[in-house]
């Protein structure tokens, strides 16, 4: 077997198992009921959805001779925004919800209890 | 099959499901009830987005799509941190 399938074969599946968590993470964005719950939901679209699928960009890129001399180029720009991806991702969406919950901004509702808010001197529960 | 007949046939299929999860983004990027929500829909929408180009790529033969990914990666990033710092302090630093 051509070593260029494997590749392209792993590839494929890296980038199907994206695009389905970006499906999923994109329904519930619009489904879940509030700013804290939806954090979940970046975080699947944006390591699953963007992360994954981008290694297998690469590898697929890596595989395809027909892309020519300059599918190295493209090999290499997915994996270094694949890591700018895994790094930046979550200290975004961590500078967000801070700031959201000191702030004030997007109401905690539903909710069962707030210890942030308790250990802050607000009222919780 | 040959390869690139694979790997565009598969890309096919993949496209029509980036843009219907885009499609979702937007709807609550535009209707979300307070700023962190739209500024969520956003972030995690230009990350995928980055893929997405990277995917397009492949699939029109183009290696020049790839340097618009990567800033389109730092932008969005540079977008959270001063939403975050705008809505902590309500103003936006020097």
């Amino acid at each position: 077997m051509d070593p260029a399938w494997v590749l392209v074969v792993i590839g494929e599946v890296l980038v199907a198992i994206g695009v389905f968590c970006d499906l999923v993470a994109a329904i519930g964005m619009l489904r879940f009921p509030n700013f804290y719950v939806r954090l979940h939901a970046a975080t699947l679209g944006t390591i699953g959805g963007a992360f994954v699928p981008l290694i297998g960009a690469a590898l697929i890129a890596a595989g395809c001779e027909f892309l020519g001399p300059y599918r190295w180029f493209t090999v290499g720009g997915a994996l270094v925004t694949a890591f700018l991806v895994l790094i930046l991702a979550p200290a975004g969406s961590h500078a967000l919800a801070r700031a959201a919950h000191r702030s004030k901004a997007a109401v905690v509702e539903p909710k069962v209890v707030d210890h942030l808010e308790e250990d802050r001197g607000g009222g919780g529960s | 099959m040959s390869i690139e007949e694979q790997v565009t046939l598969f890309i096919l299929v993949a496209l029509p499901i980036y843009i219907a999860s885009f499609t979702l983004y937007v709807v609550r990027a535009l209707k979300g009830p307070t700023i962190p929500d739209m500024v969520l829909a956003i972030d995690a929408m230009t990350y995928d987005l980055a893929a997405f180009l990277v995917v397009l790529a492949i699939f029109f033969r183009s290696p020049i799509l790839i340097p618009v990914a990567i800033v389109l990666a730092l932008w969005v990033y540079a977008l959270d941190i001063y939403v975050a710092k705008y809505l902590e302090a309500k103003e936006m630093g020097e």
